[in-house]
């Protein structure tokens, strides 16, 4: 069964275009969402089994996102990080968030997100 | 002759035959002691509190002080009228004798305005008059003369019946009288530590006199009800009478001390000035002048069209701080500098005229520093915001191309990933996705050649002025005519700021205006370019000291020595317009 997946990008193009590579590589993207507040209730909603998460966001930044999602009660979402910076940039911020992994928006593909995920 | 000084007149003449009248009554009253001194007390009370509030209403007809002296002088000599044989003449001031001390509570707590300001004050003044009218006139009719320890005084016309009432309410109120005395000398030590400088110099001794007059009321009437000898009644009531008699001669010492000497005070500025001290030296030499030490000097600085301090700091001025007035300087003809002094000299304005004019030549030099110390800090304020604008700009820059092409590059790379994979395996698929990245390919590079120009338009270096204007022009949403560009290349920088003046003025005019139409004009003569872009919008538009856009723009001008301003009143649209100096 194909692995539900909710986009939380503010740009609508990055959003189209991750849609596009995911569903071509076998995933069901249930949901996007353009801030945290949006992705949090998305979440709630849906319980996909994937949040690609940007980092920079218009209202929470996307590490708050992934602290409250991984905090919350019950069956918690994997998360991967994404971002148009490179991981030096945001340091040690990734691994303190629980997040599964990071890829930078200059290397995401289908095969880097199954590496990081179960 | 003026009205006033016709009724200043009548009532002098009233007063001294009012006072020839009561001295007659006096010296022929056959039931009281002391006669002659209580006649010289009560003319010296009657005359010296009229003489003195006439003097008072003269210099001050809008203040209330004045004419309550007067009804205090008016209430002496009703008091006094109880020598009188005649019964109605003897009750009318049986029943007024007290009226004198409420005039006085009343004039106390409402010196120096002449208003009682607060409401402890009025509350107090109301029970005063209420004891001293009500409540007398309630124990009069209830108390027959001979049975009051008086067997010679003429008989109550007015007397209802000899009753025990009238001592329940003579008790009362002795009691009252006493409670409020108190409580009238501690307002009163409250008013004078609350009184400004100059109201504290005149308050002082009539502080003194009044509360002593008030303490020894308080004396007095506790010794009347502790029934002690006659002759200790007696001499505290002269003791008394005398305190009162005075109490006029402390508010004209009171108004002495408020009041300068042109002269001296001119005197004492030069000494001061004439001394040298560095700065602050002449602030402290007309506050020593005009005997406020809580005085300012706010120095004009024309080309900001505001007053400075003598660090150049902005001053405001108008209104005053509370309990300030600001007397304007002039020198030659010219604004100078304003004296922010304390307001109980409003009334000595020509001192302080006189005192700014005599220091108006100092003034002017230290009007030159402020104003120079008011541009050097305007200069770095000016430098601060420009290290703020860039660096505002480069984040707003870092935003844009985050936001915009870095996202759609990003795009870009994930489609033609995908794309490297679909190629083969579903070319139909692989054509939709290169159409999709053409265009993410096609608004990338339209936003960057968008963000480059607002850093710099490259067709500005390239074709000059004309045509980097006629280009704003055609991508205004509002349309714009330009109606007049120099022929001839200007110095580079001079052109960068002529563009963006014109580009905030053309995005104001489509954002804020909704301006139809906007005409932009640049020309250079006498050695300057004139800048003036003109809407037809809604007008009442921004101060270029404000908002972001504006001051940086007004910073951007005063680097190359010009000036920004903005004309835009409500309903009548907008002109920008700059001026730049370009010899």
């Amino acid at each position: 069964m194909a692995k539900t997946v909710l986009i939380v990008d503010d740009h609508p193009s990055f959003r189209a275009s991750a849609r596009r590579m995911l569903e071509a590589d076998g995933y069901d993207v249930i949901e996007e969402a353009e801030d945290g507040a949006a992705a949090l209730a998305a979440v709630q909603r849906l319980c996909p089994d994937l949040v690609l998460l940007d980092v920079r966001l218009p209202d929470l930044d996307g590490f708050e996102v992934a602290r409250r999602l991984l905090g919350a009660s019950g069956p918690t979402p994997q998360i991967v990080l994404v971002s148009s910076h490179d991981s030096t940039d945001l340091g040690d911020a990734i691994g303190a968030t629980g997040a599964r992994g990071f890829v930078p928006k200059s290397e995401l593909s289908a095969e880097a997100i199954s590496s990081l995920i179960r | 002759m003026t009205s006033l000084r016709r009724r200043q007149i009548a009532v002098a003449v009233l007063a001294f035959v009012t006072g020839i009248g009561v001295l007659v009554v006096m010296i022929n009253g056959r039931h009281n002691n002391h006669r002659g001194a209580y006649a010289a007390l009560a003319l010296g009370i009657g005359w010296g509190f009229i003489g003195t509030g006439l003097y008072v209403w003269g210099r001050r007809p809008k203040n209330n002080i004045g004419l309550l002296m007067i009804a205090v002088g008016f209430s002496g000599f009703l008091k006094s009228l109880a020598f009188s044989n005649n019964s109605v003449v003897f009750a009318i001031s049986s029943i007024g004798e007290v009226l004198i001390y409420a005039l006085l509570v009343h004039l106390l707590l409402s010196f120096p305005t002449g208003r009682l300001e607060s409401r402890l004050d009025r509350i107090l003044v109301a029970i005063t008059y209420f004891n001293t009218i009500v409540l007398q006139l309630a124990a009069f009719v209830f108390t027959g003369p001979a049975k009051a320890g008086c067997p010679r005084c003429p008989a109550n016309p007015l007397l209802i019946n000899q009753s025990e009432a009238a001592t329940v309410i003579n008790t009362a109120q002795v009691d009252i009288a006493v409670a409020l005395l108190g409580a009238v000398v501690a307002v009163l030590y409250r008013h004078w530590r609350g009184s400004t400088p100059s109201q504290a110099r005149a308050f002082t001794p009539i502080l003194a006199v009044g509360s002593l007059t008030f303490v020894l009321l308080m004396t007095s009437l506790i010794a009347e009800q502790a029934n002690l000898s006659s002759q200790i009644n007696d001499a505290l009531t002269l003791a008394l009478f005398g305190s009162i008699a005075c109490l006029p001669f402390a508010f004209l010492l009171g108004l002495l001390r408020s009041r300068f000497n042109p002269a001296e005070a001119i005197n004492s500025l030069v000494a001061q000035v004439g001394g040298g001290g560095g700065r602050g030296a002449l602030r402290n030499a007309l506050a020593a002048a005009l005997g406020d030490p809580t005085l300012e000097v706010a120095y004009w600085v024309p080309d900001q069209g505001a007053y400075v301090d003598a660090e150049g700091r902005p001053i405001r001025i108008d209104p005053a701080p509370e309990g300030k007035i600001a007397t304007g300087i002039e020198h030659e003809g010219r604004r100078v500098a304003a004296i922010v002094h304390d307001a109980g000299l409003a009334e000595q304005q020509e001192l302080v005229q006189t005192v700014g004019a005599a220091a108006a030549l100092t003034l002017e030099n230290e009007r030159l520093d402020a104003e120079l110390r008011a541009s050097v800090a305007e200069l770095r304020a000016s430098r601060a915001r420009i290290v703020q604008a860039g660096d505002e700009q480069r984040r707003r820059i870092e935003r844009d191309l985050h936001d915009g092409a870095q996202q759609r590059l990003m795009a870009l790379g994930i489609n033609l990933r995908l794309l490297r994979d679909q190629i083969k395996r579903d070319p139909q698929d692989a054509i939709e996705l290169l159409d999709a990245s053409l265009q993410e390919l096609s608004e990338a590079t339209g936003e960057l050649r968008e963000l480059a120009r607002g850093i710099h338009p490259a067709v500005l270096n390239d074709r000059g002025l004309q045509a980097a204007l006629n280009a704003l022009a055609r991508r205004s949403p509002v349309p714009v005519e330009v109606v007049e560009t120099p022929c001839d290349r200007l110095p580079a920088s001079i052109e960068s700021a002529v563009y963006f003046v014109v580009a905030e003025a053309l995005t104001n005019a489509a954002r804020y205006a909704t301006a139809q139409s906007v005409t932009v004009s640049v020309v250079r003569r006498h050695a300057q370019v004139e800048i003036d872009v003109t809407d037809d919008g809604v007008g009442g538009g921004a101060d270029p000291q404000q908002g972001s856009g504006l001051r940086g723009l007004h910073d951007r001008i005063a680097a190359l020595d010009g000036h920004l301003d903005l004309a835009s009143a409500a309903s009548k649209g907008t002109t920008l317009r700059a001026r730049i100096p370009c010899g």
